[in-house]
């Protein structure tokens, strides 16, 4: 096999997505970047008026905001996870996925953070964490953790885009602006797959996956232990930790299948995008979804049975007020998915898709269900007060910001795509190199649908 | 018709067999299928008064745990000598099946020659239960009790005689009694021992932490002495020993400083991480060196 040629032919098959911008994308990342400006304008107002303008009162310090960093951050780690343990494979469809999984992991990483900052009533002082910061706090730690995860996953994704800046350097055909080609150029670092640096990159490609399976648990613990090292009625618990892990997991799963239908769908990759990947990733979320529900049903089960006052107070909250959340949240956002990838039948791209769907929104109205009511439900209420300062009801602000963010996770994502290919083309050389190897694995791949 | 009546036979004699059953059950609650317990006992308390108890409990025969008090019983309280014959009081029982009466300390028995005291519960009976009559004998007993120190030791003396017709003080011997000192819910027993020649001496311990202000009740109990019966004496004192906490329980996450033990793992976990990405740099840095080397031939 001529590799010259073939990186020829990759580049010249990927470089539509790469090349030109078509008027519905051009829409598509108007209505992006409206959404943002959108959240912008208010974000400016939060910042001026301060935190009067959303829903946060005294009791419920925490909103859509954390719910939202919580979510993204759950994604990350869990694409971390998957990405990490996915080098490990030697199986030829991981390559499709790869890339999906490892720009979802950061650029969720990248948005989730920011929510914190919204959280923050006077970010003015927000230097103060970093001047003075005491160690023993979980908050601390997981200003640390996250830092640390973000640039660990930014490095990962780097060494996994060398080899594809370095075929998209080397190709004359690419008809891109001339700062993209030096941008590749410099990004690929002068990688020219020599025996030596495709040794090297292997080697710390290699390490950096098990660094990141490693420091995304610890990151999602030690956001875990935020909620519970305190004694509030519905976070005090020794399984937090686990039971994020596994939430994680679980929506980071739904939100991969998502993408791969968008992307599968929109840039019709229906050859790399295959049905395997959706039967393999359904399969997946079963398992995440039963692991899931067992997990919540331990959880509010130990809550029920103790009967301690405060928890029972949370739970007829659960049950009353936030009763159809609390529904869709722990049964419909279980067990659908259960029913859907349980039966083989009803195991289509479509269905699981949307499964996963139910899922990523049954797992936010989870999370939505752990950060509010119990904030709800102080151990000393305010007395005398109006209902507004008790309950808590997100504004068109916390709204709007949460859908920029939203907006900008697919903004990033789409821009993302169109500088590098979102199959990588190095991926498939690599398979292809060792033909006599790989000649098994990818006859059985091309042979399933 | 009939083959369904057939079918139906098994179902048939089941409900008939439940309903007899069912009628089985009812006549079980019959009073004659219950024993009735009529305890009587009396207790000469700390002030010298003396408490008559009488405990009235209807046993299932055929089912241990199926008790049932009896409510609202007359209970007739005497002391007899001979044909001669006394009431000391009258109690109904309680919802617990309990009659009780305390008598004073001056309360004058009939007492025969040997010194003893004879006492009588009686209920009358009603159609239902039988009448019952439940007799014992005891003779009076005084237990002192004295918390001294002894040569700075903490010392419980208990001094136990019987008192004749003349006045004359009598030790008595051989009686088992127990010291023990009260807690939230019940007593604590400390010791167990035997009355010699009228006294018992007991070293109390050193260790007893007592209430919030260091006082401990001690008591001193003669339980079911066939010639006795039950007495108990107690006293106050302030004899407990303040276990203070020498260090403070500190959770030092929320001190001032971090304990030493999380900057050496935090330092380790983030090193070990960072050094990685360190590693990972370098490694990048020769891959651009080999990369300007490989340029260099091409351009060669």
């Amino acid at each position: 096999m001529n590799l010259e040629n073939r990186k020829r032919e990759l580049v010249k098959e990927f470089s539509p997505m790469l090349e030109k911008t078509s008027s519905l994308s051009k829409i598509w990342i108007s209505t992006l970047i409206a959404i943002i400006l959108v959240g912008l304008y208010a974000f400016i107002l939060q910042v001026i008026k301060g935190h009067e303008i959303t829903g946060m009162r005294d009791n419920v310090v925490w909103g859509v905001y954390i719910i939202n960093f919580i979510f993204f951050v759950g994604i990350s780690y869990s694409g971390a996870f998957i990405a990490g343990i996915l080098h490990y494979f030697k199986t030829p469809w991981k390559n499709s996925i790869l890339r999906i999984i490892e720009i979802i992991t950061v650029l969720s990483l990248v948005i989730g953070p920011i929510f914190i900052l919204l959280c923050i009533g006077r970010l003015d002082r927000l230097h103060y964490l970093f001047i003075y910061p005491r160690i023993q706090s979980p908050i601390t730690w997981d200003i640390i953790a996250i830092i640390t995860d973000l640039v660990g996953c930014f490095i990962y994704l780097y060494l996994t885009f060398i080899p594809d800046f370095a075929i998209l350097r080397d190709s004359p055909d690419l008809k891109v602006p001339t700062w993209r080609k030096k941008l590749y150029k410099f990004l690929a670092i002068g990688y020219h797959d020599s025996p030596t640096q495709r040794k090297i990159l292997h080697k710390i490609t290699k390490t950096m996956s098990a660094m990141i399976i490693a420091m995304a648990i610890v990151a999602y613990t030690v956001l875990a232990w935020i909620f519970s090292l305190t004694l509030q009625p519905g976070w005090n618990s020794s399984i937090f930790a686990p039971y994020f892990i596994v939430a994680g997991l679980y929506s980071g799963v739904g939100v991969i299948i998502i993408a791969m239908y968008l992307i599968r769908k929109i840039f019709k990759l229906e050859k790399y995008l295959r049905k395997v990947h959706f039967i393999g990733a359904g399969v997946v979320l079963l398992v995440l979804s039963l692991l899931f529900g067992y997990f919540t049903f331990s959880e509010y089960f130990s809550r029920w049975f103790s009967h301690k006052t405060k928890d029972i107070d949370l739970l007829k909250t659960l049950f009353s007020r936030y009763f159809w959340e609390f529904i869709f949240a722990n049964y419909i956002g279980v067990l659908i998915p259960i029913f859907i990838l349980f039966f083989k039948r009803f195991r289509n791209i479509k269905s699981i898709t949307f499964a996963a769907l139910i899922a990523v929104l049954g797992l936010w109205l989870n999370r939505y269900l752990i950060v509010i009511p119990t904030l709800e439900t102080p151990y000393l209420p305010i007395q005398d007060t109006r209902p507004e300062f008790i309950y808590y009801t997100a504004t068109w602000v916390e709204w709007s910001l949460s859908l920029a963010g939203i907006a900008a996770f697919l903004l990033l994502f789409t821009l993302i795509i169109k500088f590098v290919p979102i199959i990588p083309m190095s991926g498939i050389i690599e398979n292809e190199r060792n033909p006599k190897k790989n000649k098994k694995r990818i006859k059985k791949y091309l042979t399933e649908e | 018709m009939k083959s369904n009546l057939l079918k139906y036979t098994h179902i048939a004699s089941f409900i008939i067999a439940l309903l007899f059953s069912i009628n089985g059950a009812t006549q079980e609650n019959d009073a004659s299928n219950y024993k009735m317990l009529f305890n009587f006992k009396t207790v000469k308390q700390n002030d010298n008064s003396r408490l008559l108890e009488v405990r009235f409990i209807a046993k299932n025969r055929k089912n241990r745990k199926d008790k049932i008090p009896v409510y609202d019983a007359e209970i007739k309280f005497f002391t007899i000598l001979n044909n001669e014959k006394k009431i000391l009081g009258t109690a109904k029982t309680s919802k617990e099946g309990i009659a009780q009466i305390t008598l004073p300390k001056n309360q004058k028995y009939l007492i025969d020659k040997e010194g003893n005291i004879h006492l009588t519960a009686h209920f009358e009976g009603t159609n239902a239960i039988d009448r019952r009559e439940k007799k014992i004998t005891i003779k009076d007993l005084q237990l002192e009790l004295n918390l001294t120190e002894i040569d700075s030791v903490k010392t419980v003396l208990v001094k136990a005689f019987t008192i004749d017709s003349l006045g004359v003080d009598t030790p008595v011997d051989n009686v088992d009694l127990f010291i023990a000192i009260g807690g939230m819910l019940s007593k604590m027993k400390l010791e167990e021992g035997s009355i010699t020649n009228g006294e018992f001496k007991y070293e109390f311990p050193t260790d007893i932490p007592g209430d919030v202000n260091g006082n401990i009740t001690v008591y001193t109990i003669i339980e079911d002495h066939e010639q006795f019966g039950n007495i108990i004496q107690n006293k106050t004192i302030n004899w407990g020993v303040f276990n203070k906490q020498i260090t403070e329980e500190k959770n030092t996450l929320w001190s001032d400083a971090a304990p030493i033990w999380m900057y050496i793992v935090l330092t380790i976990l983030l090193g070990g991480v960072w050094i990685n990405y360190i590693y990972s740099i370098i490694n990048l840095i020769k891959i651009k060196k080999e990369g300007e080397i490989i340029e260099l031939k091409l351009e060669q």
